[in-house]
């Protein structure tokens, strides 16, 4: 019953693999070419470099591979519960009529191929870059070409897509698990528990706090689109003279990309999932300022947040790279907290996220409450 | 006083447009109880939806005391159905993640209104109060949604086959508090329905049959929730 219609709807996943693997590969591919010339390193200073070199491709491959991998993970979760809800009421029926979970999630592995697109995306990306790529990072070392590996070819592309096709049929079983009468009558829309609380607040406050905890896996992206942004943004500033133009641009790149794709499927999401909510107000009298900022205003602490861990965390990396990694190399510039870059990034992505807010805020006041509520019935 | 005067409105385009209302012109006096009965697909509930404000006619005019609302922007479209109008709809559109009592609060907080639990008592809800929608039968939830849309004190209330969903006792029992607080309040209730019985209790009959009306009449003896048929 799972389409390949469906898989283009897991384009955040897509969107994420292509960087992680874009990334992986370049640094992977270059330390795997790198070892070719380790014979023909005589001095000290050289020596220090390709250490230096060899290891930040480690930790970046490791680091940024990694946080993406997991986040890609996050994502496919969020994405097959996502797609559970909306068609709880034929799982539940296949259930009744006596489909076992396994049977129903088996056809769930198409979703890996939202990684296997994203990965291929990546991996041809970085080997288009590679030549630039290598001349950059080759500074100060023999001249050396981009090979092809195809055991890297393997380990990023095949076998993600591999692990994350039974990862979604797993994942799939698990969600499945839920009774038939649940998945066919439906609970409270959100998976988390709702709180009970008694406390007089006003309403409007109480659906802001109601729809930021229904949905807790949006609060992560929100937060992991302003991280995104934060830290590859600042990173593409404060590596001036550390590293390579072509280094500051591939971060900045990889960071508004990763923020933009992100923030727009956390908010697409959020909008989409309420529109019953923003149609029950309208047809109620809530103007359409107060239906956008009681579904969207709570998730600004978790951008802030985002934004606030990805300040620090770039700063840390960088501190790493500088006193640990790059060490023995000399001549390399101090690396101080650049507040005048913070201020650029805070600003810039003030206006980027609330530009995302007021497009969707719009939607919200485009809205038919009747066209919304005759879809539900 | 409501006045729709020559209402049309269609669906789809070209070839397939359907004309749903055709020239639809009826008059309803504040503090009436009018019942809109008709077959499915004969245009009751679009019209509810036009006299409500929810829909925009093609033509026509739709006069609250003299103010056209289909002519309002759609901010003061939606300034007009916070003063002035309430819903209960059949398939209650409850918020989900909102117990009982915020889901009234919704209602009532438009309205200013800080007593609102009085109306989730009257309406045998005291015990739910901490509940969830999905914790709730269909007759509980519709009775939250009855609750949420007279917590407003609307000066409307539109009800579209309110107790569609509703076992008898139940249905009886919410359009006895509904028809009562309407009696005491002079508010006014359109409402819509396929149910010939409920149309006992109203004071204005509307019948309808493939977008027009076919009839409109006074109804003289009017009966009480627990007198119609079920």
């Amino acid at each position: 019953m799972v389409s390949t219609k469906d898989i283009f709807k897991f384009s955040g996943v897509t969107v994420i693999a292509a960087c992680a693997v874009f990334v992986s590969t370049l640094f992977l591919n270059f330390n795997i070419d790198l070892k070719g010339i380790e014979g023909q390193i005589a001095d000290i200073p050289t020596r220090a470099l390709y250490d230096a070199l060899v290891m930040s491709g480690k930790v970046v491959s490791a680091v940024s591979g990694g946080c993406l991998v997991l986040t890609s993970a996050v994502m496919l979760c969020f994405y097959i519960g996502h797609y559970i809800d909306a068609h709880r009421k034929e799982l539940g029926v296949l259930k009744a009529l006596g489909y076992t979970n396994l049977r129903i999630a088996r056809g769930f592995w198409v979703f890996g191929l939202s990684v296997f697109a994203g990965a291929a995306v990546g991996y041809a990306a970085a080997h288009c870059l590679m030549p630039w790529f290598y001349e950059a990072q080759c500074d100060g070392l023999p001249k050396f070409g981009a090979d092809f590996h195809f055991e890297l070819m393997f380990f990023l592309v095949i076998l993600p897509t591999a692990v994350f096709a039974l990862f979604s049929v797993i994942y799939g079983c698990i969600r499945l698990r839920a009774p038939v009468l649940v998945l066919i009558n439906g609970k409270a829309d959100g998976r988390a528990k709702p709180c009970r609380s008694d406390k007089e607040r006003p309403f409007l406050s109480d659906l802001r706090r109601s729809v930021v905890r229904s949905r807790k896996s949006l609060v992560f992206f929100i937060g992991f689109a302003a991280f995104c942004f934060s830290a590859m943004v600042q990173m593409a500033f404060a590596v001036d003279g550390l590293a390579s133009e072509l280094m500051s641009y591939m971060m900045l790149g990889i960071g508004l990309t990763l923020a933009f794709v992100t923030l727009f499927i956390a908010v697409e999401t959020v909008v989409r999932s309420n529109a019953k909510t923003i149609s029950i107000m309208g047809a109620f009298g809530y103007s359409r300022g107060d239906c956008s900022s009681a579904v969207l205003s709570g998730y600004r602490p978790a951008a802030l947040t985002g934004f606030v861990i990805g300040t620090f965390y770039q700063h840390i990396l960088l501190k790493i790279a500088v006193n640990v990694i790059f060490s023995d190399i000399e001549g390399l510039p101090d690396l101080d907290f650049n507040f005048a870059v913070l201020g650029i990034a805070a600003a810039a992505f003030a206006v980027f996220y609330e530009v995302i807010m007021y497009v969707y805020a719009r939607k919200i006041g485009r809205l038919s409450v009747k066209e919304v509520l005759s879809d539900s019935v | 006083m409501i006045k729709l005067e020559n209402i049309h409105k269609s669906y789809g385009l070209a070839d397939n447009k359907a004309e749903v209302l055709k020239g639809i012109s009826i008059g309803i006096e504040d503090g009436d109880f009018a019942v809109i009965l008709g077959p499915s697909g004969s245009g009751k509930s679009t019209l509810m939806n036009v006299a409500s404000g929810l829909e925009r006619p093609d033509s026509g005019r739709v006069l609250y005391g003299g103010e056209n609302i289909a002519e309002l922007s759609d901010d003061k479209l939606t300034a007009f159905r916070k003063r002035t109008i309430g819903f209960i709809f059949q398939q209650y559109y409850l918020l989900p993640n909102l117990t009982v009592d915020k889901n009234v609060r919704m209602g009532a907080e438009l309205a200013g209104n800080r007593d609102y639990a009085e109306v989730i008592d009257a309406l045998g809800l005291s015990e739910k109060r901490r509940k969830y929608p999905y914790e709730l039968s269909g007759g509980e939830q519709q009775r939250v949604s009855a609750a949420r849309a007279l917590a407003k004190k609307p000066d409307v209330l539109f009800l579209d086959e309110p107790t569609g969903a509703l076992d008898e006792e139940t249905g009886r029992s919410v359009l006895n508090y509904i028809s009562g607080l309407q009696e005491k309040l002079g508010f006014t209730i359109i409402m819509v329905t396929h149910n010939v019985n409920i149309a006992e209790m109203a004071k204005t009959v509307i019948r309808m049959n493939s977008g027009r009306i076919v009839e409109c009449f006074r109804n003289e003896t009017r009966k009480t929730a627990y007198e119609i048929g079920w």
